[in-house]
Order: C-alpha cells, then sequence, then structure tokens
C-alpha cells in the first residue's frame, strides 16, 4: 500500500489515499513523498470514525477524543481511562505493576506522589478485580478500581 | 467533516468570536498615544516583529511581511505590511480598561503595557475565556517533540515536530501535558498530484492546535510505532508567558502552509522566536526546514540540555524479546496464536520470571497487531489471558532502554563528493551533488538502519580526454530494506528514478529510468541479506523502440558497523526489446567524522555480454 502510494505521488497520478492507513503524518518533505492526504490528524479521526466497540478493553474506542472538545486538555481518571488506547495501556501496567499509564491514571485521580506506590501494588494485586473480563469498558474498569481502593485503609480516601 | 472535527479539535474548543471596535477606542483612551517616533522605535522591535510573524528573510518569499495569511489576525488595514500602523491600531485598541481587545491579544497586551509603562494590574481579569484557558495551560516547562521515522517507510525519515507543555519542571506525568501543533488543513477532497501540488505552492492553510500529550504518544508511538525523542528547553517563566499568551492569539489564525520552508518546524520556531526574539532562531536563509534543523537550531541556540527517548511499542518489543532464549521466542510466537498454551507443561515448566517475559513479549506482539485492526473477540480473550499469567507470575524490572544516537547527531542533509576512478581504461574525476538526505550506507547514527532516501543526485564526469559528462541525475531514490522477524513480516521495497548513464552497444548512453520492485530481507548477526523482484523502464536503447521495459531481480547484502557500513548487491533485467542488463557492485563506506566519510566502490555493469568495470574512491562531505 505504502510504496504504491509513493509511486502515485512521484507519478503525479491521482490515487485516492486511504484515510485509514496509519502513516504520512510527518512535515515537511516526509508528507509530501508519502502519501496523499495526511497532513492532518487523519489516523485519529479514522480510527475514532471506525471504532466499533465503544471504550472497550483491547479496542479502539469512540470517546473523549477526537471531535468531542469537551475533555481535550484535562482529564480526570474516568475520562483518560475512555481515551483511545489508554485502557489496554493500563490493564498492561496493572498486570506488570508499574508504568507510565497508570502514573498518569493515578495523577489524573488526584493521588497523592506518596501513595502512587501504594496504589500501583494495590492495582497490581486485585488485577483480576479490575479486569474481570475482556470486555469491561472504562466505566467499568473504573467502578472496579474505586470499590477496590475503598477496601484499602490508605487508597480509600481517593474513592469516590 | 474532516475539517470541523478540526476545527473542534482546534486551538482551545472556545469558540469565542471577538468583535473588534478600535474607532471608539482612541476617545475613551486612558493612556496617551505615543509619538510617531515612540511607535516606529517600537515597531521595529525584534518582538513586536515575532508577535506579528514578520518574515525577517529566513524564507524566500514575502521578506518584511508578516507570514499570518488571515485578514481577522490585524488591527490595521496594511497591518500585514507596516508593523507601525499596526502597533498604533494596537496601543489604541487596547488602551480602554475593559478593552475586549485585551482579551483577544494577551501577549500584544504584554508588550505595549511593558513598552508604555501601563499599570497591569488586573488588566485582563475581564478576559473570563482567556483566563480559563490560562487556567488549564500550566506553564513550567517547554519539550520539543521529535518523532522519528516509522518502520519500513524511509519517507517519514524527515520526522516531524511538535512542542509539549509541561504543569511543571518536572511533570508528574508527562501523558497529562499539552501537546502544541502546527499542521496543514487540508481538505481531504483533492488527489494525491492536486494535494502534492498544493502542498508545494501553500494553497492549505496551516494553524495552530493544542491537544493531549497522551493522544501523541498514542498516535505517533502506539499506532505508527516510531520513536519519539523529547527536549526539554531551557525557557524560563516569562519566556513561556510570552508563548502562551501568543498561543492565544493564534487561534483559529491560518498560515500558508509550504511543505518545504514554511512547515509545522518552521512555525515552531518561530513560535519559540515569541519567547526568546533575542536568540538568532531565525537566522540565515531557509530553503528547507527540517525537522531536525530545527532541533540541532535550538541546541545551537543553548536551549537543550538533555534529551528523552521514548521507544515505540515496535521497539520495545524487541527490547524485551533479545532477551529470550530461541526457544522461549518460538514459544512466545505460538502463544500469540494460541494462549490454550498457556496451561500446558511448555509455559508452566519455565522458571516464574520466564514465564512472566515470555507472556509479555507475547501479549506485546498481539498488541502491536491487533491496535491497528478492528477490536475482534479472540484477540481480546487472548489479551486478557496473557496479562494474566504476566500478572501472576512476578518478575524483575526490566533494564530501561538503551537509547540510539539521537537523530540531531547524524550526518547532516546536503553532500557534495569529489571521486577520481578509473572505467574501462579511462581515468575520470567526478563532482558530486546530493540535496537530501541518506543513502543505506552512509554513516548510520541518528539515522533508521536499512532505510534511504535521497533526493537530487548529480553527478559529473570529467575523462581524462577532457569529455565533461552527466553520469547521473537522481530525482528521487528510496530503499526500505526492513529484515523479516519472529514477529513482524514487513515487505522490503525500493523505487529509483532519474538519469543515468548506462552501457548501451558498445558505449555508455544517458537516459531516464524507473525502476522499483518489492523484496524480503532477514537479519544475520549484524548482515542483512535482500531480494527483490523488479520491473525498470527505461529510454536508453540502441534499437527501436526507444522505450526499454524490463523485468529482473536485485540480490544482495548490507552489513551495517557502526565503523564501517558494506554493501554488497547484483541485479539483473530482461527487456522485452531482446537484450538485458546485469550489473554487480560492492562498496565500503568509512565515515571518518559526523559529516565526512569514504567510500570506496567496485561496479561491473553490462549490457548483454559487453560489459566495463568502474572503480572509484570518493570523498564525501555533508553540510
Amino acid at each position: 500500500m505504502k510504496k504504491i502510494l509513493v509511486g502515485a505521488a512521484l507519478l503525479g497520478m491521482s490515487a485516492s489515499a486511504s484515510a485509514v492507513a496509519p502513516g504520512g503524518d510527518g512535515c515537511g518533505w516526509g508528507n509530501l513523498l508519502f502519501e496523499g492526504k495526511s497532513g492532518l490528524p487523519v489516523h485519529l479521526l479514522a480510527t475514532t470514525v471506525n471504532g466499533t466497540s465503544g471504550n472497550a478493553t483491547f479496542g479502539m474506542t469512540s470517546g473523549t477524543n477526537g471531535c468531542d472538545t469537551s475533555g481535550a486538555l484535562t482529564y480526570d481518571g474516568k475520562s483518560l481511562l475512555a481515551m483511545n488506547g489508554m485502557l489496554e495501556e493500563v490493564a498492561q501496567d496493572m498486570a506488570v505493576g508499574h508504568g507510565e499509564a497508570l502514573t498518569a491514571l493515578s495523577v489524573s485521580m488526584g493521588i497523592e506522589p506518596e501513595d502512587r506506590a501504594h496504589f500501583d501494588t494495590v492495582m497490581h494485586q486485585h488485577f483480576a478485580d479490575v479486569f474481570p473480563s475482556q470486555d469491561v469498558d472504562a466505566g467499568q474498569v473504573m467502578t472496579h478500581i474505586d470499590s477496590v481502593m475503598r477496601q484499602d485503609e490508605r487508597l480509600k480516601v481517593y474513592a469516590s | 467533516m474532516r475539517f470541523l472535527c478540526w476545527f473542534a479539535l482546534g486551538l482551545v474548543g472556545v469558540t469565542a468570536s471577538v468583535c473588534i471596535s478600535s474607532s471608539a477606542a482612541a476617545r475613551d483612551s486612558a493612556q496617551a498615544m505615543p509619538d510617531t517616533a515612540t511607535i516606529a522605535r517600537l515597531a521595529d522591535t525584534p518582538r513586536w516583529q515575532a508577535l506579528l510573524h514578520y518574515n525577517p528573510g529566513a524564507t524566500l518569499r514575502g521578506v518584511g511581511e508578516s507570514y499570518v495569511d488571515d485578514p481577522n489576525f490585524f488591527l490595521a488595514s496594511d497591518g500585514a505590511t507596516n508593523a507601525a500602523d499596526e502597533l498604533a491600531a494596537t496601543i489604541q485598541a487596547l488602551a480602554k480598561p475593559d478593552s475586549p481587545a485585551r482579551c483577544r491579544y494577551p501577549a500584544r497586551y504584554k508588550f505595549v503595557a511593558t513598552q508604555l509603562g501601563w499599570d497591569t494590574t488586573d488588566a485582563l481579569a475581564h478576559c473570563t475565556d482567556y483566563q480559563d484557558w490560562r487556567d488549564r495551560m500550566p506553564i513550567g516547562r517547554l519539550v520539543m517533540v521529535f518523532p522519528a521515522a516509522y518502520l519500513n517507510s524511509p519517507s517519514s525519515m524527515f520526522g516531524h515536530t511538535l512542542l509539549r507543555l509541561d504543569a511543571s519542571a518536572k511533570p508528574e506525568s508527562a501523558y497529562l501535558s499539552r501537546a502544541i501543533n502546527f499542521s496543514a488543513q487540508s481538505t481531504g477532497a483533492d488527489g494525491s498530484a492536486l494535494y502534492v501540488w498544493r502542498g508545494l505552492v501553500g494553497g492549505y492553510p496551516g494553524r495552530f492546535s493544542v491537544n493531549s500529550y497522551v493522544e501523541t504518544i498514542h498516535r505517533y508511538g502506539f499506532i505508527e510505532n516510531r520513536d519519539i525523542w523529547e527536549y526539554p528547553l531551557n525557557l524560563d517563566h516569562d519566556a513561556l508567558d510570552w508563548l502562551v499568551r501568543h498561543l492565544w492569539e493564534l487561534r483559529g489564525v491560518n498560515f500558508d502552509y509550504f511543505f518545504f520552508d514554511e512547515n509545522c518546524s518552521f512555525r515552531l520556531l518561530e513560535l519559540i522566536h515569541v519567547a526568546r526574539p533575542d536568540l538568532p532562531l531565525l537566522a540565515g536563509q531557509r530553503f528547507a526546514e527540517l525537522p531536525v534543523h530545527t532541533i540541532r537550531t535550538l541546541v545551537d541556540a543553548g536551549l537543550v540540555s538533555d534529551n528523552h527517548y521514548r521507544p515505540s511499542k515496535i521497539h520495545t518489543l524487541q527490547r524485551y524479546a533479545d532477551p529470550l532464549s530461541s526457544s522461549e521466542r518460538a514459544l512466545t510466537k505460538r502463544l500469540t496464536r494460541n494462549t490454550g498454551l498457556l496451561e500446558t507443561p511448555a509455559f508452566q515448566d519455565l522458571r516464574p520470571a520466564a514465564r512472566h517475559r515470555v507472556a509479555q513479549v507475547a501479549y506485546q506482539a498481539l498488541r502491536v497487531d491487533g491496535r491497528t485492526r478492528q477490536r475482534d473477540k479472540s484477540t481480546a480473550h487472548d489479551s486478557l489471558a496473557l496479562l494474566r499469567a504476566i500478572q501472576r507470575n512476578p518478575a524483575p524490572a526490566a533494564a530501561p532502554a538503551t537509547p540510539p544516537a539521537p537523530p540531531e547527531k547524524g550526518h547532516a542533509t546536503h553532500l557534495i563528493s569529489l571521486a577520481g576512478g578509473r572505467i574501462d581504461g579511462a581515468s575520470y574525476g567526478e563532482f558530486g551533488f546530493r540535496m537530501t538526505y541518506h543513502d543505506v550506507l552512509d554513516r548510520p547514527q541518528g539515522f533508521p538502519t536499512g532505510a534511504g532516501i535521497q533526493g537530487l543526485d548529480l553527478k559529473l564526469r570529467a575523462y581524462d580526454n577532457g569529455d565533461i559528462e552527466l553520469e547521473r541525475l537522481g530525482l528521487v531514490n528510496i530503499r526500505s530494506i526492513a529484515p523479516r522477524g519472529t514477529f513482524f513480516k514487513p515487505i522490503s521495497w525500493f523505487v529509483d528514478s532519474g538519469l543515468e548513464q548506462t552501457p548501451a552497444g558498445s558505449t555508455r548512453q544517458l537516459g531516464l529510468y524507473l525502476d522499483g520492485g518489492p523484496g524480503l530481507s532477514w537479519r544475520v548477526g549484524d548482515v542483512v541479506p535482500y531480494v527483490f523482484a523488479a520491473a525498470r523502464l527505461e529510454t536508453v536503447a540502441t534499437q527501436e523502440p526507444t522505450f526499454g521495459t524490463g523485468l529482473g531481480a536485485n540480490a544482495g547484502a548490507l552489513w551495517i558497523t557502526p565503523t564501517v557500513q558494506w554493501g554488497l548487491e547484483l541485479s539483473q533485467r530482461y527487456f522485452a526489446q531482446g537484450f538485458h542488463r546485469t550489473r554487480a557492485g560492492l562498496s565500503a563506506n568509512l565515515p571518518v567524522s559526523r559529516n565526512n566519510a569514504l567510500r570506496a566502490r567496485c561496479e561491473y555493469e553490462s549490457w548483454n555480454a559487453q560489459g566495463q568495470a568502474d572503480c572509484q574512491l570518493s570523498f564525501r562531505h555533508f553540510f
């Protein structure tokens, strides 16, 4: 696909570049040479448009990003989880026990720096409670996190 | 639709429409208008020129005029070309304490108030939209972000740039920072040729936008699998305040977007110039602004003292997979197809830490593939099964990634070369110039291995009999030699076009050619063997018709080490017009410094059975 597009661009032929194909939003020369129409967040929009599964785990979501600007700059835990791809990052970090996505979640939930390592540990231990099935969505995961925190002496102050 | 979405994604998501009425402002002015000489002096200051985006001579088009292509940005009718008139109109509009223009132009206000000694107490208190936005744009640190090339796409080697605004000098989570982008707003309705044309001549407007950095990481690092380099900038709070105020002034404002010079990288540099107009960020003439030049400009200006490497998902996977034994790697591969194996002795008999690593690699491989496709039930089921195995089998944290050489440490863009050689008993000297950028044998530091892109490659030869000949004028030559591994099976490819001398009968002739095709490659230690199927169109032929169409294959190998880079290639083309070409070449490249290298090359070329050997030694200098 990519080389066909490159060839088409070089030969000056008119090819209709697929908006779904990842790639090409470089700037300057790279963009010119690579692919037809990719100078704007085609991919983000494409993935938003193509998402079929709501904000499920292990799937593209059609959550708060893309055309919805209400949560575009600041996130609470739930809106962060609802972002494209965040749920799977958080799931992986919880399974491992730490990671940048899990830290982003605890920061956005207002968990104080001194409690974040403890939050990571508790979430790691209760992974099966937070992700009981592959079909949980961001809202359910947030509810599960909340009930796990409620049962923890140090974390219950952060539960909603 | 796409445009509307983009607009909504746009700068603030606040659709405040501000009416500027400058006619009555002077009458109600609480401030006196300075004299013409003062206005002329202030209008010439670098800061005011930067706030209006006047071209100081950095690019060819419209020197001394504003880059902004949007009448709404200016208060004076000739504001785009007359900085003094725009300043006078601005002073007039900003003078009144509750002026709506103060809310539209907080950076201009800061400039005027500072220069004219206005009382700034609560000067912008009535600007609720602006204040709300500033509350969501806490300023601690500015970071230049460079997403590098992605796999199997040499044209992305030029990279991309954006800015990141952190809430503090040591942010708690970069995921929650803001990303500042400048990009062209194409409508999506144009065909590729029109798109390229409009991009070149400035047919698309470009705009700044702000969104969340987590979207940037997701898109470039996770979906497109590009390494991301982050360069924190030494800018103090006051400089960042200028920048963020000005960013507000630019919401919804259109710039022309030109691919070569006035692109995202140039605009970001211009934005930083507003924060620090005293630095020579826009000094010198730019023919083409490449993202890596922007990084180098910032380094040279002393704004960069550190960098951070954020590996793509594929490189993270490779880092975890490399330490596994070959049997463990085979098991991970099987696990990605059947997670039922997690319950069998093949997995259970491993040590817990090994179980963790194997499951983690299998999970990451599954996600690299699954992340770009629509969700399906069995992949989701397998993903969760692997995560549970990771969680049940703890292991010590893996060592952090060892960053490769950062892109700004790579060789420069343009190349000149001087060579001496012999072909068929004749000696020659050769001068070469290459506009851009990298071939697969050039010094590898800062570039992806096996990827090459060359644009406008000129070679002129002077023979010992006094003849001067054009040896080659390459238009575009792209090569992507992407080895196939345990988890990914990319298709390599190449395309090459231009004018070149090739054997034809008993002589050599200059002709147009287009050559290219798909291929496969593998990795054996440091050596990367490859094969391509190839097709060639050319105008060189000694008999009618003069348009040759050939099919054939290339086979070769790269041996890329940090100190010397070797390349061997054999190619064969059979033409429908009844002749064939053979080419065999061996090259060695020896970098002697970042921008200087020696290259030796011997090549044998034949047309039917008649062949010539050509050997040369060249000195190559990048600048």
